[in-house]
């Protein structure tokens, strides 16, 4: 406190004291108006400078800003582009390989097989009857409150909460605000963004889970996560919800590629080694 | 009206011949432009009180600019740049603000 205070009756620079008090002035005239101008005119030559500065910097601030913006904007459509792309390559070598498969019985059995692979593994569209689970931020509270803002948000845990309570329920495919959940997919957050699939969602969260509605719902409505859920709607004001729906449906998800992983056994001697090992 | 003068000529110097500032120079610019204001409105308080001498005005305006810069300059190094600039700040808009006052008061008796 003293410090405040000193600064505020010694604002004056002593210097100016001192020099009353003892009284000298130094003689001729331009010994004293040389000096002063040319404080005078530094002094104010460095406002205009600085301000004329200031005033340029900020249009070109704006500028960088904008750029940068549009070229978020432009990438973000070209990884649009290019996904759609992707999709609908992976349709035409589907269609290619179901119709060289059709070709014999081995062929068909396999198709059939692999069919089903793929919709247990989450890399087609489906379609079916589940569960719409809503989450949300809560509302804005208008003061800008750092902290509270943070805790007001819907986390990463929670949505992980509710799509493993999901599946648990019985779920047999979930897409996440459209975005298909795969063996490889997570849910985690960057900053204040949470991502899917390194894809960076907006709330409100919209979790459509395609399974018996009135099974999953009975299971999932005593879930741990829902409770969870509930008593943070009641605590930070998150907003939670679910409801049954028909004919819900969900995207394709992205198909790993799997570049190192092997099965352990050969899936064509798999079924055998039980067995095998049994009797050894 | 030497004062004028001066003023104008500096102000006039800024607008026509509008320097570029080096980017190494630019953090300093806002905290000399501080520090010079600091000084301008010591030297007007001291001459309304018939205190004011121009050899401790030019001292304090250059000594001013050039320790601000200097403080600026070493926080930059020791990494708390920001927090150091913030205490120029504080330190000098307390002084300007007080030095105001007094201005103020010697004017209007108020």
């Amino acid at each position: 406190m003293s410090l405040l205070v000193d600064l505020w009756t010694n604002a004056l620079d002593p210097g100016y004291a001192a020099t009353a008090r003892s009284g000298g002035r130094p003689g001729s005239w331009t010994r004293r108006v040389v000096p002063l101008a040319v404080g005078l005119v530094a002094a104010s030559f460095l406002v205009v400078i600085a301000a004329v500065q200031a005033h340029a910097r900020a249009p070109a601030a704006a500028r960088a800003h904008e750029r940068l913006v549009a070229q978020v904007q432009q990438e973000s459509k070209a990884v649009a582009d290019l996904s759609s792309e992707v999709d609908r390559l992976r349709a035409v070598t589907g269609a290619l390989r179901d119709s060289s498969l059709q070709g014999s019985a081995a062929g068909a059995a396999l198709s059939t097989q692999l069919a089903r692979a793929e919709l247990a593994a989450g890399t087609v569209a489906v379609t079916g009857p589940g569960l719409r689970v809503t989450l949300d931020d809560a509302p804005a509270t208008g003061a800008g409150q750092g902290n509270q803002g943070q805790g007001n948000r819907v986390e990463d845990r929670d949505l992980q909460g509710v799509v493993n309570a999901l599946w648990a329920s019985g779920a047999e495919a979930i897409a996440v605000n459209g975005q298909r959940l795969t063996g490889q997919s997570s849910i985690r957050s960057a900053g204040d963004a949470i991502l899917v699939d390194f894809q960076p969602l907006r709330p409100p969260y919209v979790v459509e889970a395609i399974g018996d509605p009135v099974g999953m719902e009975t299971t999932f409505a005593q879930s741990a996560a829902v409770a969870r859920m509930r008593s943070y709607v009641q605590l930070y004001g998150l907003r939670f919800g679910y409801a049954r729906a028909s004919g819900l449906e969900l995207p394709a998800g992205v198909e790993e590629q799997l570049h190192d992983a092997r099965p352990v056994h050969p899936p064509a001697t798999k079924q055998s080694t039980p067995n095998e090992k049994g009797s050894g | 009206m030497i004062v004028l003068l001066a003023i104008v000529g500096g102000v006039t110097a800024g607008l026509v011949l509008q320097p570029t500032v080096p980017l190494d120079l630019q953090p300093y610019l806002p905290i000399a432009v501080v520090a010079a204001l600091d000084a301008l409105f010591g030297g007007v308080r001291a001459w309304l009180e018939q205190i004011f001498n121009d050899k401790v005005f030019v001292v304090s305006f250059i000594g001013n600019v050039l320790v601000a810069s200097l403080i600026v300059y070493l926080g930059d190094k020791l990494g708390v740049g920001g927090e150091l600039s913030t205490g120029i700040v504080v330190v000098l808009g307390i002084r300007i603000f007080s030095n105001a006052a007094a201005i103020r008061r010697h004017l209007f008796r108020a």
